[in-house]
Order: C-alpha cells, then structure tokens, then sequence
C-alpha cells in the first residue's frame, strides 16, 4: 500500500523500471520466488564453503601463543608429525621468550567409547601440561586445568557430534579401551575430519604410548614472547637457533598454513564453488526466462517510447535497472530465508553456518551478476524492436 | 502567430518520395514519387483504401523507417542520410499518434504522459503541470493516477493523444485517432487539433476517415495505389459539400450540384430536448444530420433514432403535405439546412438524384 502511495509523489523522472517490476503483484511473487531459489541455493553453498574453513580453522584459531615450532615437513596442522622432545631446550635458550609449552595431539589413534551405543568412535585429542601456562585460549579451559593433573582425567567438547554423547553428563568411559574420568567441559565443534574432542594432561597422553611427558614427540611448542618484545626479533633467533626440520610460525601464518591447506590441497572448496556455480547457472536461467518473458509483454511499448525518441541507451539502462530491482527482489527473501536455514542446518550439522558480509557481498554481486547477463541476452530484443512497426 | 518568415517553412515536406518492401523478386512497391508540403497552421487529412500507402508515408514522414528514396524534410530538417540513430532526436519534434496507444500498464495516465515531456528540458515540476493539464483538457482529469487497465478503450486513447500533444509539438503525425472515442471524445480531441494549429501553428496531418475531423480539415489529400490521387484544399462550402456527398442520394450529384447546394445550406444547433420539427406544421427544409442523434416520434410514439450522415424532412418536402413527424435533438445536435428552392434546382438537374430521393421518399412514408 505505501508502494501504491508513491504515486502521488512528483518524483523527478517516472521510475520506468520500478513501476514495471511492481506492475503486477502476482508476477512480482513468482519473479521473486524463482531468483530466491537460486540465490538460496549459492548462499547455501558459499556458507558451507566458509563453515568448512571456519570449522577447519577454529582449532588453531583456539591457540594462546605468539610463535609456534612445529615439525617442517608437516603438511597442516592437524596431521600428527611430531618433533623430539628435547628439541625444547634450545627453544628455551633464546631470548626474550616468556613461556615454551609443549602441545601434544593425535587425530588418527584414539577411540572414545561412545556411552549413546557403546562403540568406539574415532576422536581428536590433545594434550599439554597442566602446571604450564594454557595453550588454548577457549573459553574455561584455564579454570578447569589444574582439573586434569587427576590420573585419567579428560575435558571434552560438549560441542561434538552427538553420536559421541559428550554433551550428555557423561561421567567415565573408555578411550582406546582406557577408563577416562570427565572432569570438565569446553565448547569447540567438530570440523570435516574430527566428530569430537578430548583434551587431558600431559601425563595421561603419555600413558596411552607407554611413555613419559620428559620423552613424548611434541607436535608444536606454543610460544609467548614477553610483553613489548619484537615478535619477529624473537622469531629470527628462534630460527637461527633450531634445525631446518623444524619451523617457526606466528600465529596468522598458521591460520594461513592451514587455510592454505583447506583451499589448494583439499577438495573441498572446489566442490562449495562449484555447488555456487550450479546456483548461479540456474539463476541465469530463471533470470533470463522471467527477463526475456516480461520484455517480450512490454514490446511494443519499448517500441513507441523509441517512435517517441527515447535513444536504445535509454531502454537499454531501463531493462538493466529493473534487472537489478528484479535481483533484488529475490535476493532480499533469499537472504532472510537463508538466516534460517543456517540456523537449522548450523544446528543439525553442528557447523559453524554464519552469514558474513564476505558472503552476503559475494553473493550479492553473484545474483546482480546473473540478472545482468540475463538482461543484456534479453535486451538485443528491445534494441530489434522497429517503431515504424506500431504505427 | 508565427514570425515572419517561419511560415514559409513547412512543418513537413516530402519530394518524390519512393517506398518499396520486399527484395528482389517479392520487392512491392507502395508509395510512388510523393510530393507533400504541409505549412505550419493546416490540419491536413490523407484519406484512402486499405494498402494505398497512407500508413507507410506517415511513418516516413515522422522519421521512423530509412528513406530509400526521395527526400523528406521535417521541421525545415532534411532526414535523407541521416542514421536509424541520427533520426532519433528528429523524432522528439513530432506528436505521433499511433493507432496502438502502447501504454504502459505499469505507469498511471500522468506518468505515461510525462514519459513524452520528460524528452524535453522541462523542469519536473512543469513536466507534471503539462502531463495534468493535457489530460484535464481532454476530459481526463479525473482519471489522472488511473492505471490504463482501469481506463475505456477511449479513454487510454486519450491518454495516447495527450502523451502526443503534451509537448505542444509543431508537426502532428496521427494514424486513426479517433477510431475508438465516442462522438463526445471526438469532438473534444478535434475542437484541441483545431486549437493547436491556432495557437501554436502546428501542421497536422492524420490518416482517418471519420468525417467529422473531415469536415473541419483545412485540406484533404486522398490517396490511391502509392499515388495521390487528389489533393484538395477545403474551404467550408467544399466542406459541406464533402459531408453532403458520403449521404446516400446526394452522392449521384457532380461536385458542381454538390457545391452549389452547400453554398445554400446553413448550419443550425440544437440542445438536447429542443424541437427541430413538429408533427403537423408545413415545412420546406431538408435536415441533414453532422453531428449528434435525434428521435423521430409520430403520435408521441418514438419510431426512429437518426444518427451522423442521416436525413429527414424530405416527405413534407416532396409531397407538399405537412409534417408527419416529430423530430427531437436528443443530443447536442449540429445539422445542415437545405432549403426547398435549392433541392427543386439539384432535382432538375440531376434525374438520378431526383430518382434517388424519391425512393428515400417511397421507404419512409
């Protein structure tokens, strides 16, 4: 209704464009209803795409430290490659550091015994000392450390998928056959290769190899420079001062490395793009169809705003513009509709499905693009259309 | 009204102009070497079968085909050369009044109005004023945010004429104009062609057949096979004698009767309700109808409804005998008088014309 009321309004020029897109109600449903689905269907895929970054990320995006040392052949972080134990002591030679904490993990040998079915399910683990300063920066980690100098005791991810049975009040259950005690929780999720999480001491690790923490492999010394020291002075004598099958890492190179990972070495963006690109050659041809369509209707009206003498520039521009309004359209419900699904998929997946600006933008530009290329398929028609033919 | 020297340009001119569709062996020529000039002022009416070219030599005319050959100059602007692209500019001049109005369903009257203004350098406010007054002016004004679907046939062709005339154009260029407006609508639109090219010295030049604009036309150009076939400048006598011609029995007259009898007759104007003759009294007067209806009653019973190119009085006329009926204006009502002496002339002259009226004559009585 306030739409209708425009029309009392002297605007400059008559908004061509707008008032054929609204026109007709039922039309404008449909027209909205077939570019939503396609916008639907590339937001879908571009969230993923992020929420698999996101999840493969939010580990090493959990980690307190300023320089990690880590083995120089590893490939991403969350692969086991460890370094020798006591190649510690040279880190701590150097100067200016404040802390060195040992961080240990394994992501392919440990089976938590799921007290839902009562089956062992494959989980990622890490593992550091409890008398050190903390190595993860989740939230509740450090009250709950001094927890786990307990023999067999566990934190765990409430977060993990559900199989797992981590957010129920799980007590004791085995891992590799152990009995482990939970004395705490933490929130992190799952990403594509983990379902779940166990954090424990140093000592507990240990045990699970038949080893001591003063021998264990370290998979990345966690690093804390002191306060007002230059970061990349510390990281120069760090590298002077280890072997080249180690590296020094700060913590945006290793967020880096890992995306790096994720993005050239893995399948996996491919597949999100090319589920975007499925989305965005469906709206092309919904586009196009709806675009072509309405030109077709308002053909001879084209044609006598050029007997008139409007220029091809201007019906040119027109067609574009209400192209625009015409993505628009389905892109707004799109983008609302979408806000919801996330949310159910974020919550069955347990996936961190967010809508971001990076990809509210992209997927913006990706539907205007789409209804442009429609448009300039379908505007050869208007510039065809000869105004000696409607007299 | 125009400026000294002005005037002699004309609003439109055409010099040998050919048209042909087609290539090569299916090429089918329809206008042959057509020679036009229309000055600022004239309301000129091109007239003529189906497939004589009327159409085709207006589209050229207005700049919206190629010309292949001949030349054609609008506005004192020659247009031969000039590209499909060039030609667009040219076009803004001119009010074209197509026989599809095209309206924009999507925009209201006044929107679909200023669409043609907005081509000028108007301000919006005065684009809006013109859109409004046009449509005012052609009895629209209460249908100003009327979108065309909630609009009659005749009125969204009003709003078409106003889209053409809001610009106040100095060429007019009109294919049927008044095909779908009712005698009321016509006369409006009409009575403004009439007043444009007072006010404003604008040329039009319209394809129609409805003789009302004919009677009021300064010219009449009529066109046979891509060939102009007559071209007539009409004064009111020729006029009338045009009117008097498409009536049945006075067609059998030569434009000699045909104009003498015209020189005699005398427009008169009637209001709804009025009387034009009475059953009863004597009378010696033919009444030919221009424009409106009357109801003919005999015995305050209605027996006949007479319309546009129509006639009575004849049998008082013929037999001496008073009238048998009356007749009443039923609506704003225009007719010609011709008086007996006149047609006792045009009889004596013309037996066809006598034999004619007397079977008018034997059928009503």
């Amino acid at each position: 209704m306030t739409i209708l009321a425009l029309n009392r309004y002297v605007s400059p020029r008559v908004p061509l464009a707008w008032r054929n897109l609204i026109a007709d109600k039922k039309r404008l449903v449909r027209t909205s209803a077939g570019i939503a689905f396609a916008v639907l269907l590339m937001l879908v895929q571009l969230g993923f795409e992020r929420s698999f970054f996101d999840a493969s990320l939010s580990a090493v995006r959990e980690l307190d430290g300023d320089l990690f040392v880590m083995n120089a052949s590893k490939y991403r972080f969350g692969t086991r490659n460890p370094f020798a134990h006591n190649e510690l002591n040279a880190i701590k030679k150097v100067t200016d550091i404040a802390s060195v904490a040992p961080l240990y993990g394994d992501w392919q040998d440990f089976f938590w015994t799921s007290p839902i079915d009562n089956k062992p399910h494959l989980v990622r683990v890490f593992a550091f000392d409890p008398d050190a300063p903390p190595v993860f920066l989740l939230s509740g980690i450090a009250d709950q450390q001094a927890a786990l100098r307990g023999d067999d005791t566990v934190l765990i991810d409430s977060r993990s998928r559900r199989f797992l049975g981590m957010d129920g009040s799980v007590r004791e259950t085995k891992l590799d056959g152990e009995m482990v005690y939970v004395v705490g929780k933490f929130s992190l999720g799952p990403d594509f290769m983990s379902d779940g999480t166990v954090i424990m001491s140093d000592r507990t690790f240990a045990k699970f190899f038949h080893s001591t923490p003063a021998t264990l492999p370290i998979e990345a010394a966690v690093i804390k420079v002191k306060p007002g020291e230059d970061l990349s002075g510390v990281r120069q004598r760090l590298t002077a001062a280890l072997p080249s099958t180690l590296t020094v890492m700060t913590k945006p190179e290793l967020v880096e490395f890992e995306r790096n990972f994720q993005a050239k070495l893995s399948s996996a963006a491919p597949i999100f793009w090319l589920g975007a690109l499925v989305g965005f050659v469906v709206g092309t041809l919904i586009s196009y169809q709806i675009i072509f369509t309405e030109l077709s209707d308002r053909l001879p009206q084209y044609a006598t705003l050029k007997g008139i003498g409007y220029k091809n520039a201007f019906l040119i521009g027109s067609v574009l513009r209400q192209a625009l309004l015409t993505g628009l359209a389905g892109y707004i419900p799109a983008w609302f509709l979408c806000l919801a699904v996330y949310r159910i998929i974020g919550d069955i997946a347990l996936l961190p499905l967010h809508m971001t600006l990076q990809v509210t933008l992209m997927s913006l530009a990706l539907t205007l693009g789409m209804c442009l290329f429609a448009a300039a398929i379908a505007v050869r028609r208007v510039i065809a259309a000869d105004p000696a033919e409607i007299f | 009204m125009d400026m000294p020297g002005s005037a002699q340009i004309p609003a439109i001119r055409t010099e040998g102009l050919k048209f042909a569709y087609g290539e090569g062996t299916s090429r089918f020529n329809v206008l042959f070497d057509i020679s036009i000039e229309v000055p600022p002022g004239q309301l000129a009416v091109l007239t003529g079968p189906s497939g004589s070219g009327k159409t085709t030599l207006l589209t050229l005319m207005g700049g919206l085909r190629t010309l292949q050959g001949g030349q054609v100059e609008i506005l004192g602007r020659e247009i031969s050369g000039l590209s499909p692209s060039e030609l667009v500019p040219v076009r803004r001049d001119i009010g074209f009044i197509f026989q599809m109005h095209n309206l924009f369903d999507s925009l209201t009257a006044t929107e679909n109005v200023r669409m043609s203004l907005e081509l000028s350098d108007r301000s919006p406010a005065e684009i809006q004023r013109a859109a409004q007054d046009m449509l005012t002016r052609l009895g629209l004004g209460h249908r100003l945010n009327s979108k065309p679907r909630a609009l009659s046939g005749g009125q969204r062709q009003r709003v078409a004429i106003a889209r053409a005339l809001a610009n106040r154009p100095k060429l007019v260029l009109a294919d049927e104009p008044t095909a779908a407006l009712d005698k009321e609508s016509t006369r409006n639109v009409v009575a403004l062609f009439k007043q444009m090219t007072v006010e404003t010295g604008a040329a039009v030049l319209m394809v129609t057949h409805d003789h009302r604009i004919i009677e009021l036309a300064d010219r009449l150009i009529h066109m046979v096979d891509g060939h102009i076939a007559s071209d007539l400048m009409l004064d009111s006598e020729m006029r009338v004698a045009e009117f008097l011609k498409s009536i049945e029995p006075f067609s059998a007259l030569n434009p000699a009767e045909l104009s003498h009898i015209a020189e005699m007759a005398t427009l008169r104007h009637y209001e709804p309700g009025e009387v034009v003759i009475r059953e009863g009294e004597q009378g010696d007067e033919l009444f030919l109808i221009s424009e409106g209806e009357v109801e003919v009653m005999r015995q305050d019973l209605e027996v006949a409804r007479l319309g546009p190119a129509e006639f009575f009085g004849e049998v008082a006329l013929l037999s001496g005998q008073p009238r048998n009926a009356t007749v009443i204006a039923t609506q704003p009502l225009d007719i010609y008088v011709v008086s007996k002496a006149e047609l006792d002339a045009a009889m004596q002259h013309s037996t066809r014309f006598r034999q004619q009226l007397r079977r008018f004559f034997m059928r009503r009585r």
